[in-house]
């Protein structure tokens, strides 16, 4: 059973400094490699600057990595034109830290939600109308604030159209990076159950990019740390949570309030 | 809110004024071309409601001009003969927006012709030909600043949008225009070009060269709108969703840029009315038999219109209402978006 | 050091650049121009012989503006037909007239608008400088050209001023003293013109330079420390806010020669900007060329001395240039 997601020796650099020749690189990536089986949730966990960011932009393909590959079923996305990745695109959809500036603020909920459609260019207008009403109740969003704003609504609120959005095109993996970081917790909670709910009834694959092994723990069935561009340790939620062997893994349980004194049983069953 | 009422006031104050001029005809006693030999030069008329013998008079009239006893160019009133202001008249037939036809005008005459800003060397009626005029003129103005602000807007996306030596090409080219004196470029580019064109031709020439003076600016700032939106998540998400350079462009940043755009009308177009007044006052510019604010002021070039005839000044005073509405819109526009106020700054003040 | 040569090779650039430009406008004009030198019966066929030669028209583009920038650098700037003479000593005497013009009117202009700036900013809001504002405002509202024919028919119905030339016939027959005053007349309604065309702007740049550097704390502790107010006006805020005046000035500087045109062309002062006119209506295509040329490469330098000005004057930009 092949994972649905497979990345191998991915490395990516960026050039800094003024000039494309100059000899500073920063390295973002420095060859990290990770698969995901189909309808489970890996979690990334790591520091900022650990490279987690780039890592999603270039599974999205919104980044093209300097080597390595990345395979969606088997199919080496790198090697793709953009007009033969423009149909696989549905397929992978990204939702972003901070809704505010993910969401255009001046756009309506409904054109944010149908937005998918437009570019992918399915659908009649009316039919479009109509499907993104329904994704508004999937997420729990009342369909009274189909016509407002997006920058009107509540950071909850503004998540859940993001997670709308991403689901639109009925997609197999979505990366969530940092997706809950920016809310408040009880709105964390909300959003976390509603990811999960999603995950169940549409079958949906996620990573799971997080800073906090908290929601790590909540969410995932293995868990990945990452530290200046590399994947560290990797296995089963409960073995890392319980067990960590890799300094870097143990660093940043200790800096979880939940996991620093007795490792509890808040592992995703 | 209170700069929305700024805003507003401005707006309506400028759509009135350019209401006027649009509907020249009506607000325009006579044809601006209509001669009369016998009567060059008249200084503006005087309106009277009360008569020499001391008599209210319910309608507004005037008393032709007659020569002085002894002089070929000295006007006295005559004030045997009352001639009657009317209101909504028939007259001449023009067309209203250059294709509804009309015979209404605000004021008419029945028998002599009433200057109320005098006439030129023709006979011919100063108010009309301002009017008219500044048909010419604003449009001339309003043109350049579209052709303007499009090639702006179109260079600055494609640096801002695309980047690397594209961008460094257009932003030095940018640098250049910028540190040029416009009116000096106005002048090079008009020179190189024919002079002697029909006056359609030479409209068109005018407007082209306005034009093309002025992108580096708003290019520059669209550029750096651009660059900021280029960035944002939500521009990265519709990529992922397949989005091209295109839809991005015209759905998601264009639309960002249209306030920097709106700002940039509101300056430019009044200095794009003054640039085709200065070229047109030189010569350069539209030709007779049309008229635009600028060739209306070319006979004060002679020293005897200068000396004698003031009333041939007023032209230059028509623009003056345009600049004010502009240059307010303008400060207006910049307050909204940059809301920071010096005034309200709670600085202490050297008393 | 750095910073010099760096500021020094992007004025090269822009005269490159607008030498450039202007050399295009030329070579791309519509109509072979020389076709229509031919048909001018003042100007003998071996004259147009000559210039074809010179400037080597059968050659590609190229080719003609390495020649002709080469002459430009020699200092020839071609021929004027209208003037039957090199085009260059046209310029100078031309464009000695036009600095003696805009140098009086920009070094009235900023002594004026220094003061008035800082006296406007020091009185933020209040009484002074709201009159003040509305003021600039108002001034700002009548473009050039208006004022420029206003002021001339207010002189010409006073009779008070002379309305055109550099000075009077008699001029060679009147004592130094009264030369000098001759000269001065002759110069007043185009100096009040170009001064009441740029004031607003400079005060409006000074009171909003330097009111923003008075709501500084260290202004504040200079103030307690109980320095008196012109001093620290001056000394100190002016001081602080000197950049973007710096930065102004070095634009003033480099407008000398053409922020002036049309303030000459309406009160016929014998300058620039007559001559520039004349020969576009002439189509003496050369003198246009050099004429522009000549007031770019003004511009250029005179941005080029803003930022020599900003090195000497702002201690950050010169350690900022070492440290590199």
């Amino acid at each position: 059973m092949q994972p649905l997601l497979k990345v191998e020796n991915l490395v990516k650099h960026y050039a800094s400094g003024r000039s494309a020749r100059s000899k500073d690189k920063l390295v973002a990536l420095d060859g990290v490699s990770l698969s995901i089986p189909s309808g489970k949730t890996l979690a990334l966990v790591g520091e900022s600057g650990s490279g987690k960011s780039t890592l999603a932009l270039c599974i999205a393909s919104l980044e093209s990595p300097t080597s390595g590959s990345i395979s969606f079923e088997g199919i080496d996305l790198a090697a793709l034109h953009e007009n033969q990745l423009r149909l696989l695109r549905p397929q992978i959809q990204l939702v972003f830290q901070d809704p505010a500036s993910s969401l255009n603020p001046r756009w309506t909920v409904l054109n944010i939600v149908s937005e998918p459609f437009l570019i992918q260019r399915r659908f009649t207008k009316p039919d479009r109308a109509i499907r993104a009403l329904k994704l508004l109740d999937r997420v729990a969003l009342p369909r009274k604030l189909a016509s407002r704003r997006a920058g009107e609504l509540s950071g909850g609120q503004k998540q859940r159209l993001a997670i709308a959005r991403a689901i639109a095109l009925e997609p197999k993996l979505i990366i969530l990076d940092e997706a809950l970081s920016a809310l408040d917790c009880s709105v964390q909670a909300q959003i976390s159950n509603l990811l999960l709910e999603l995950q169940s009834s549409l079958g949906l694959t996620y990573l799971f990019i997080t800073h906090d092994f908290a929601m790590a723990a909540h969410l995932a069935d293995q868990i990945a740390v990452m530290d200046r561009g590399r994947i560290v340790e990797c296995g089963p939620a409960e073995d890392i949570l319980h067990s960590p062997t890799h300094e870097v893994t143990r660093t940043l349980l200790a800096a979880t309030p939940r996991f620093s004194e007795s490792p509890s049983e808040l592992v995703h069953a | 809110m209170k700069q929305r009422h700024k805003l507003t006031k401005w707006l309506v104050v400028l759509v009135a004024l350019h209401g006027i001029v649009a509907a020249a005809g009506f607000f325009a006693p006579y044809d601006p071309t209509e001669q009369d030999r016998e009567r060059p030069y008249l200084p503006p008329m005087h309106v009277h409601l009360m008569d020499a013998q001391g008599h209210l008079h319910l309608r507004p009239f005037f008393y032709p001009f007659r020569l002085r006893e002894g002089s070929f160019d000295q006007y006295e009133e005559d004030t045997a003969q009352i001639v009657p202001i009317k209101f909504f008249e028939r007259g001449t037939r023009y067309h209203l927006l250059g294709f509804i036809p009309s015979r209404l005008h605000l004021i008419g005459t029945a028998s002599t012709r009433i200057y109320l800003l005098g006439s030129d060397a023709y006979g011919r009626d100063q108010l009309s030909r301002i009017l008219y005029g500044g048909q010419v003129s604003l449009l001339a103005g309003l043109l350049g600043a579209g052709v303007t602000l499009l090639l702006g807007a179109l260079i600055g996306m494609a640096a801002g949008y695309y980047g690397g030596w594209r961008d460094e090409l257009l932003m030095r080219i940018a640098e250049l225009f910028l540190a040029l004196p416009w009116l000096y470029l106005l002048f090079a580019l008009r020179a190189f070009l024919p002079l002697a064109v029909s006056p359609l031709e030479a409209f068109l020439l005018v407007v082209v060269v306005i034009g093309m003076v002025g992108w580096a600016r708003p290019a520059r700032l669209v550029r750096g709108v651009v660059l900021s939106v280029k960035e944002r998540d939500f521009v990265r998400a519709a990529r992922g969703f397949g989005a091209s350079d295109f839809y991005l462009l015209r759905r998601h940043i264009l639309p960002e840029t249209a306030s920097v755009l709106l700002t940039q009308a509101a300056i430019l177009v009044p200095q794009f009315v003054l640039a085709e007044m200065t070229l047109s006052f030189l010569g350069l510019g539209v030709p007779e038999p049309m008229s635009s604010w600028g060739n209306l002021l070319a006979t004060l070039q002679q020293y005897n219109v200068l000396v004698s005839y003031w009333w041939m000044y007023l032209p230059a005073l028509a623009i003056v209402p345009f600049f004010l509405g502009y240059l307010s819109l303008a400060t207006a526009l910049q307050e909204r978006t940059s809301p920071y106020k010096m005034e309200e700054k709670t600085s202490w003040n050297l008393s | 050091m750095l910073y010099f040569l760096r500021r020094a090779l992007h004025a090269v650039f822009l005269l490159f650049g607008v030498s450039l430009l202007t050399f295009l406008f030329s070579a791309l004009t519509p109509g072979n121009y020389f076709d229509e030198m031919r048909m001018n019966p003042q100007i003998s066929p071996e004259t147009v012989a000559a210039l074809r030669a010179q400037y080597q028209l059968d050659r590609p583009l190229p080719i003609r503006y390495a020649h002709w920038l080469n002459a430009v650098v020699h200092g020839q700037l071609g021929f004027s037909f209208a003037y039957n003479s090199p085009v260059a000593p046209l310029l100078w005497a031309r464009a000695r007239n036009t600095l003696l013009l805009t140098v009086t009117a920009t070094f009235l202009a900023w002594l004026l608008a220094l003061p008035l700036g800082v006296w406007s900013a020091a009185k933020l809001g209040r009484a002074p400088d709201r009159v003040l504002s509305s003021a600039t405002a108002a001034l700002l509202v009548i473009p050039d050209l208006v004022l420029a024919l206003g002021l001339l028919i207010l002189a010409v119905r006073t009779g008070r001023f002379p309305t055109g030339g550099l000075v009077s016939v008699s001029f060679d027959e009147l004592s130094v003293l009264q030369k000098l005053r001759d000269l001065a007349m002759h110069m007043a309604l185009p100096v009040l013109a170009l001064v009441l065309s740029t004031l607003p702007m400079l005060v409006r740049h000074v009171r909003a330079s330097v009111a923003e550097v008075l709501n500084a704390p260290f202004l504040r502790a200079a103030l307690g420390h109980g320095i008196s107010h012109r001093k620290l006006l001056y000394s100190y805020a002016l001081r602080a806010a000197a950049n973007p005046l710096i930065s102004l000035f070095g634009f003033s500087v480099g407008t000398l020669l053409s922020g002036s045109l049309l303030v000459e062309v309406v009160m016929s002062w014998p300058g620039l900007g007559p001559l520039l006119l004349e020969s576009i209506l002439a189509r003496d295509l050369y003198v246009v060329i050099g004429g522009v040329l000549l007031s770019m490469i003004f511009l250029v330098g005179g941005n080029f001395f803003a930022d020599v000005l900003l090195y000497l004057a702002d201690p950050r930009i010169r350690t900022a240039a070492s440290a590199k």
